[in-house]
């Protein structure tokens, strides 16, 4: 009966054989695999940043009150208003200053924020009937007449519910302990004991007038292009826009780098799967030769062998694309619950178009690396039926091209270009190193021969006689070494010294507010206490004037921040020497005995605002008078560091005499903590702003992400083994042959295994060492370039490269290859026809 | 007793493989004596059990049923390695695919065999044998640089240089035309004519076999 090859039974018939052939074939089954695991790898990345991203812009949002806010020293005026009337959004108005509040004849400095009805936009407002009491999430703010305050004017003022407080004119009940608002931390204001109020009573008390210290926020929410819109606009001079997102930059930068060792995962995974690709589809090419010969005998055309070799990847592609992409899907799930907690809301579901990527990323890598192998085949003279020629490369070129085309399309979806501009560079240094050192081994023969017995110089001397496949199969084992120490490297060297870099005695408190006339008594007052490491910090405010003797404002520039930063007063400070959370870009520090001299030390944001070069003057306004500085070196500050930081910075002896303020962080132990209140009843004017909990956020993302990252380097490690694979299975059809020949012609079991471990143990001790070296370099490159933290060579590195590579590719050889050494002698008959 | 008259004495061996349900006798109860510098020729249509006679003569192995010595050792109570050890240096092997090395040069393939006899000399003996095949301008050169009949020199300098006491031959000029042939099988008499090495060949070509001292036919799996 004839079949309709449309059915789908009879699609299933010709599959089948298809696939059950596939699966007999060992190399392309390996091919598979690699694509598996750079798909997977690639898509379980991307699915999860993009739920993070996602699930930050929402947190930031409620750790904002809003999706955007508009600050002012004075009421909006109507223009800006106006320019707000057609969008779509949600608003919610605020004031804050500082005032003293009064409890009968005691009184404290307070933070007051008053707030409207609409307030909060976003995130919740929980309140207490008592210290550390059960909580009560609030709609909205106070009701008029009412006071809600945190612990520390409670605890400054001892006070109890039903207690009245005295601000100007008002007088306010207490009613509720406020212990959390979403919008807190960031600004100065925020930084004393918080009063909330509602913004009518405030308008009454005759406290908020002409020349009083208020800020004027304005909380906007809606729909992201309503916010994208505000973005564009141009604000008058003295109002600032700000984005939720903006608002976070110490959790953002910790997002960053947490993505770009994400990123290292998935490179080092599709660089070493498109190895593993090269190296099967090269194997699988000289088996197409053959099957090509016959066909064309057979009377096929180029042509056709050609497109049937394409279809074959297509299809390869594909599927194991597919198969891929479900796993990454499987995979981000795990990646999301080992980062459980990395953000404060649930994250949101993943969106599988985000996984699309990794779909082009399968195509480009096995058309890429596997392509020029299949193709070559249509070249095959069909004489070779009669007589195997010599070996054909694939093309090396075609396969350069894939990997640097691969890597461009991981860096630009990671948007790292320098990140994978390192690895890439890397991989290709160390490959050309393991060649040069691999032909070194080889070249070496005749000295490695004379010595040892049989097996030693038969293993050594299989080396040899291999010669060029003996080279790119220590290429191919060093590069799958390499992966394995650099996930060694990343994991225990980088993901160490950046958890590091956030010590249990990073600073959790700021000192701001502090008058010169304190700067002594508050050192003495540390050092009574046994609180070391304070070190503090002069600021004034300046105004930029000129630039590069060129009058300046805010019309000067495009850039809206930069255009802010000419608006405004911004902080400027003087050290004679920089902390190590500075690292020096361009030009010199100046020397610790400074004094006087006219040079600025610049932040690369300023740097970028302001377009700065090296030797560009500056003429600042301080107060009353007017200072010329010039560019003198440029650095890059880690704000992540909690301690204070200057985008602007003047040598001492320059800016003295200007009404100066001074401010410190220092570490406080969670017993030292009464010191707090000591400190503030000494010195009232000082205000004090924990850190605490933005350490501690911090601090959980590190941790969520070390475990991550850690997951994610499986990918790296399954990529790797397929390599070493790929790399040994590419030698099976030989060994088989060779393996009955030597048995035939009188070799010993044990000459025979011994001969192999000595090869694969040769191998590895190579391409261990050379892994080592570049897993090394690599490691310090990304420390300095990339994640800007410090790295050590490590001898123990080098010692674990070489033996742990001899040991782990002999065990694999003997392990894979078991099954090919027990060939029994009559096949060397039985293949001999 | 062992007679080490004999080279190899095969004693009503018969060989049997499975194929599905269905067992195959490939070897039906097959005697045989072959003296030391002897030539033999087995000859038979293809399918008639002729190289996997040889197989089990030169210990590559083992029948279902019967005995087979080499070189005065029942290798029935050899295991694999003992065989392997026992053919080191005395056997010497010649195919109709040559099977040489693929990443080895014409004399590293010709000092294999020599090597794993653990001859201290290998190498020279292996530049010896390949002049006395003349191929010492080709010491150089790897397998796909070589013709067919160059190939099978270095197989057979292979030989030569282990120093065998026993050559099995596995159709030897089978993929080769009848000059080179011609050439090729002076050589395999010459070394059974000057080192007294016994030499058993399987063939189909008649005059090859005629040239032997003695001729048997196999016969789906039997001697006739």
């Amino acid at each position: 009966m004839a079949v309709d090859p449309t059915e789908p039974d009879a699609r299933m018939h010709a599959i089948r054989p298809l696939l059950r052939r596939w699966l007999r074939t060992p190399e392309l089954l390996i091919l598979a695999l690699a694509v598996v695991v750079a798909v997977a790898a690639s898509s379980a990345v991307g699915l999860f940043s993009d739920r993070v991203a996602r699930a930050m812009e929402d947190q930031s949002g409620e750790a904002f009150g809003a999706d955007a806010a508009i600050r002012s020293r004075e009421p909006l005026s109507s223009a800006v208003l106006e320019q707000l009337a057609p969008l779509s959004l949600r608003r919610a108005e605020l004031i804050q200053f500082p005032s003293v509040a009064f409890k009968g004849e005691q009184s404290s400095l307070a933070s007051v924020k008053a707030t409207d009805a609409a307030y909060p936009l976003r995130g919740q407002l929980r309140t207490a009937p008592e210290p550390f009491g059960p909580e009560r999430v609030e709609a909205n703010g106070p009701p008029s007449g009412e006071a809600w305050v945190d612990l520390r004017l409670w605890q400054d003022l001892q006070l109890s519910l039903g207690d009245t407080l005295e601000l100007g004119r008002g007088r306010f009940r207490v009613t509720r302990i406020l212990s959390y608002e979403p919008d807190r931390g960031g600004g100065f204001t925020d930084l004393a004991p918080r009063m909330m109020v509602a913004l009518e009573d405030i308008r009454e008390s005759g406290l908020v007038g002409p020349g009083s210290r208020v800020q004027y926020k304005l909380l906007l929410s809606g729909a992201r292009d309503q916010i994208e819109i505000l973005k564009g606009i141009q604000w008058p001079p003295g109002v600032r826009f700000e984005t939720a997102q903006e608002g976070r930059r110490e959790i953002g930068g910790a997002l960053d780098r947490a993505r770009q060792f994400l990123d290292i995962a998935v490179l080092s995974a599709m660089l070493l799967a498109g190895a593993a690709i090269a190296a099967s589809a090269h194997q699988h090419g000289q088996r197409l030769r053959d099957e090509a010969a016959i066909y064309k005998v057979l009377g096929a055309t180029s042509r056709q062998i050609a497109q049937r070799s394409l279809l074959r990847l297509l299809g390869l592609a594909l599927g194991a694309g597919l198969v891929g992409m479900l796993i990454g899907g499987l995979a981000q799930g795990v990646v999301a619950q080992a980062a459980q907690g990395l953000t404060q809301t649930a994250l949101p579901p993943a969106q599988p178009l985000a996984a699309l990527w990794s779909l082009a990323l399968a195509l480009l890598l096995v058309f890429g690396f596997a392509a020029p192998a299949f193709l070559t085949a249509r070249h095959t003279p069909p004489v070779r039926v009669f007589q195997r020629t010599a070996p054909v490369g694939g093309s090396r070129l075609a396969a350069g091209v894939a990997a640097l085309a691969a890597a461009l399309l991981v860096g630009w979806h990671t948007g790292d270009a320098q990140l994978a501009g390192i690895v890439l560079a890397g991989t290709a240094a160390a490959t050309l190193a393991l060649g040069v050192l691999s032909w070194a081994l080889v070249r070496s023969r005749a000295a490695l021969r004379r010595r040892g017995g049989t097996a030693l110089r038969f293993g050594l001397a299989n080396i040899a006689r291999r010669r060029w496949a003996s080279v790119g199969q220590s290429v191919a084992l060093g590069l799958a070494l390499l992966a394995l120490l650099l996930v060694g490297v990343v994991r225990s060297d980088l993901l160490g010294a950046w958890e590091n870099r956030l010590p249990d005695d990073a600073p959790n408190q700021f000192l701001i507010n502090i008058q010169t006339d304190q700067v002594a008594p508050l050192e003495a007052f540390f050092d009574a206490r046994g609180v070391g490491g304070a070190r503090l910090w002069p600021m004034t405010r300046a105004r930029l004037v000129e630039l590069r003797g060129e009058p300046v404002d805010a019309d000067s520039f495009d850039d809206p921040e930069a255009r802010r930063w000419v608006n405004r007063e911004f902080n400027i400070s003087w050290v004679d020497r920089f902390g190590d959370d500075n690292r020096l870009m361009r030009g010199q520090w100046w020397p610790a005995d400074t004094r006087g001299e006219p040079w600025l030390s610049v932040d690369e944001t300023a740097v970028e605002r302001l377009d700065l070069e090296l030797g560009d003057t500056l003429t600042l306004q301080i107060a009353d008078r007017r200072l010329e500085v010039r560019v003198y070196n440029i650095r890059k500050v880690s704000w992540d560091s909690f301690r204070p930081n200057f985008f602007l910075v003047v040598p001492p002896g320059l800016i003295e005499d200007s009404a100066v303020q001074w401010l410190t962080s220092f570490h406080l132990r969670p017993d030292q903590r009464p010191l707090l209140r000591e400190l503030i009843r000494e010195f009232p004017n000082i205000t004090a702003l924990d850190l605490d909990a933005a350490i501690a956020q911090v601090r959980t993302i590190l941790d969520r992400v070390v475990g991550a990252v850690e997951f994610l380097f499986l990918f790296t490690l399954a990529a790797g083994l397929t390599v070493l694979l790929a790399a040994i299975e590419g030698t099976r059809a030989d060994r088989v042959r060779e393996t009955a020949l030597l048995r035939a012609l009188g070799a010993s079991n044990r000459t025979i295994h011994l001969g192999l471990l000595a090869e694969y143990a040769a191998l590895g001790l190579v391409a261990g060492l050379v892994a080592a070296l570049a897993a090394q370099v690599l490691g310090a490159s990304l420390a300095e370039r990339v994640f800007e933290l410090p790295y050590r060579f490590s001898l123990t590195l080098w010692a674990s490269g070489a033996l742990g590579g001899a040991a782990l590719v002999s065990a694999l050889g003997w392990l894979s290859l078991q099954r090919s050494l027990r060939t029994p002698p009559r096949r060397v008959l039985a293949a001999s026809g | 007793m062992q007679d080490i008259r004999w080279a190899v004495r095969a004693q009503s061996i018969t060989h049997e493989v499975s194929s599905g349900d269905k067992r195959l006798t490939i070897l039906d109860d097959v005697s045989l004596d072959i003296g030391q510098g002897e030539s033999l020729a087995i000859v038979g249509r293809s399918g008639s059990g002729k190289t996997t006679l040889l197989s089990m003569l030169a210990g590559l192995d083992r029948p279902t049923r019967g005995r087979v010595e080499l070189a005065g050792s029942d290798l029935g109570a050899l295991d694999e390695d003992a065989r392997a050890r026992l053919r080191a240096g005395r056997v010497g092997f010649v195919f109709q695919s040559f099977q040489l090395l693929a990443g080895f040069t014409a004399l590293e393939n010709a000092q294999l065999g020599a090597d794993l006899a653990g001859h201290r000399d290998a190498a020279e003996r292996a530049r010896t044998a390949l002049a006395q095949v003349g191929l010492s301008a080709r010491a150089g050169h790897h397998p796909y640089q070589l013709s067919g009949g160059e190939q099978q020199r270095v197989a057979i300098a292979r030989a030569f240089a282990a120093g065998p006491t026993i050559l099995f031959a596995d159709e030897p000029t089978g993929n080769l035309d009848s000059a080179t042939g011609a050439e090729i099988v002076e050589l395999l008499f010459q070394l059974n004519r000057e080192r007294g090495a016994t030499l058993v060949l399987v063939t189909h070509d008649a005059e090859l076999a005629a040239r032997c001292n003695r001729m048997l036919s196999l016969s789906e799996g039997r001697l006739g």
